[in-house]
């Protein structure tokens, strides 16, 4: 068999329990979601619930304001709630430092011992990270859709699916990106916790980045900088369409993170 | 598995260095271990032993230099380096949650040969290294078991070449006697070991050659039958009564240790000098001691250390 599907094989089964869990878990906050969203619903209460929130925040979120306040946009902030995001960019970076992790404990010596080019190591993390991304969304996607199918009220108006599927792709090359950054500087380190300690506090910088720029001028100059700039979840909710222009930024920080990874990897020595 | 001629070295190094910043792990370092010989590669720990054999499996990239295996360049043709290399490190980098047989069967499909689970069941004997073993997490292993493991998956796809880096750390006395019995058998069958060691008699017993790095840099490359005639022999002259030593010795003997009723000397030329300052002394016996390996590797060491 070729070395390369062996390595995958070998990494899917080892990270099969962390993402099938995160996944289950995801997959169950979505069903937990339409709950919420259905006993809203139900009791009318979505206007009493926009009354109560203060003016700088419904200012801040413009218009989508009111496609948040609404059966869709409770169901829609599966795809974007701070948990939800945060857990899914901690997995990201979690897979993302694997051959950091390898090199650490000395496993990556029996392995390259072997006939195993190293591009193989980063390819193979590549690949493990999109079957991750794919397993974890589409166990979220049927959460969202069972979850309507069975518990939403009759009458309660769905979030369009395209809405949802949109909201799920720019997610994943949002967790993409993180991958690849954190893969980037992973390949240059030799202590797995440096490096995902690393990348977690550069992540937490650049979502503190895009957040305050959303209200404070200065930032602004600077937020194109954020990964997280390239994820409009409110926009989407108004009815804005999938921004092709985020998906080719979020596209561009994987493939140059990736080709990072590639290289330093490639050249690094192999010392733990 | 085709390798390079005959005569190809089955390690060839020249001039190799590494160097970390202001730090120089290996000096312009020359060496070739020929096909067939069980070569031991010594040295004080920080001497440059791991950094080469990490160096050799292109783990390590050299500053300076080239290190070829059977003839491919360890660097340029790497794959073709390591498909005829099993390779025990140091420390056995393992996951713990992994069983014994599936880091083997891991290592064995990336490996470049086919598995001959005849072998490894041959080998398992060898080292009394039943299934039900192989088939515990790895957390349960002890150091001696996971160097059973890495002695396995090293020799398991009886390479031409094995890199061996300290391959007895751990192993109990019997299991370090049938991996003796192995290696003699490897050699009989035209296997190459390259083996790094701080066990000086177990060198002395199963090397052919041995390379002493000091620095960085070559000390020592030459055969364990001629280390041994460069050590001295000791004598241990036994009285019948107390004596003193009023004279000095004459060149050629050193006294190591004196009791009343026995000394002890490092005699470097013949016994004649010895037996007229024993002559009027009330001798009771004389022994000889073999040359020690040891002897002249703990003083290639000392220097080092100083």
């Amino acid at each position: 068999m070729n070395k390369g599907l062996i390595l995958i094989g070998y990494s899917l089964r080892r990270v099969r329990t962390l993402v099938l869990s995160m996944a289950s878990l995801l997959a169950l906050f979505q069903v937990f979601l339409i709950i919420v969203a259905d006993s809203l619903h139900r009791n009318g209460s979505f206007e009493q619930l926009g009354e109560l929130m203060p003016p700088f925040v419904r200012q801040l979120l413009g218009p989508s304001f009111i496609g948040f306040m609404s059966f869709g946009g409770i169901v829609s902030l599966g795809y974007f709630h701070l948990a939800v995001v945060g857990s899914l960019v901690g997995l990201s970076i979690a897979l993302g430092t694997t051959p950091t992790s390898e090199i650490e404990t000395g496993f990556i010596d029996l392995i390259l011992s072997r006939p195993v080019a190293r591009h193989l190591i980063i390819t193979r993390s590549i690949a493990v990270m999109v079957i991750s991304t794919v397993a974890v969304l589409l166990m979220m996607l049927i959460g969202t859709f069972g979850g309507l199918n069975v518990f939403a009220a009759a009458g309660a108006t769905w979030p369009k699916r395209s809405l949802i599927l949109s909201l799920a792709s720019n997610l994943a090359l949002l967790m993409l990106s993180w991958n690849a950054i954190a893969m980037a500087i992973g390949a240059a380190s030799r202590r797995r916790s440096v490096a995902g300690g690393l990348v977690g506090l550069l992540a937490l910088t650049m979502f503190l980045l895009d957040y305050v720029a959303r209200a404070w001028e200065p930032a602004e100059r600077v937020a194109w900088l954020s990964p997280f700039r390239y994820y409009n979840p409110f926009e989407m909710l108004t009815g804005e369409p999938l921004s092709v222009k985020n998906l080719i930024v979020l596209a561009g920080i994987s493939v140059c993170g990736f080709a990072a990874a590639y290289f330093l990897y490639n050249r690094r020595d192999i010392t733990h | 598995m085709t390798t390079k001629g005959a005569t190809t070295p089955a390690v060839s190094i020249q001039g190799l260095t590494k160097r970390y910043g202001k730090l120089t792990a290996v000096n312009k370092l020359n060496l070739e271990a020929d096909s067939g010989e069980i070569l031991g590669f010594l040295g004080l720990n920080g001497a440059g032993k791991t950094t080469t054999i990490r160096i050799l499996l292109d783990l390590l990239r050299p500053t300076d230099g080239t290190a070829s295996i059977l003839g491919y360049d360890c660097q340029k043709q790497s794959l073709q380096a390591r498909a005829v290399v099993g390779y025990l490190p140091g420390e056995l980098g393992v996951y713990l949650d992994l069983t014994g047989l599936e880091v083997l069967n891991l290592l064995a499909q990336l490996g470049s040969r086919p598995l001959n689970k005849k072998y490894r069941h041959e080998l398992q004997e060898r080292f009394e290294f039943p299934d039900k073993d192989l088939r515990r997490k790895l957390r349960e292993y002890s150091t001696g078991m996971k160097r059973k493991l890495g002695l396995l998956q090293s020799l398991e796809s009886d390479p031409p070449l094995l890199i061996l880096d300290e391959p007895t750390e751990g192993l109990d006395p019997v299991t370090q006697e049938s991996f003796y019995e192995l290696l003699s058998d490897l050699k009989n069958r035209g296997r190459t070991v390259f083996m790094s060691s701080h066990v000086l008699s177990e060198v002395a017993r199963v090397c052919d050659r041995v390379a002493l790095l000091r620095a960085g840099q070559l000390a020592l490359l030459s055969s364990v039958e001629e280390i041994r005639k460069l050590a001295p022999r000791r004598a241990r002259v036994l009285f019948s009564e107390d004596v003193k030593l009023n004279e000095s010795l004459p060149s050629g003997y050193q006294m190591i240790e004196v009791k009343p009723r026995v000394w002890t000397l490092a005699v470097e030329s013949t016994l004649g000098g010895l037996l007229k300052v024993l002559a009027p002394l009330p001798v009771q016996d004389l022994e000889l001691e073999e040359p020690r390996l040891e002897d002249v590797l703990i003083k290639y060491y000392r220097d080092d250390a100083r």
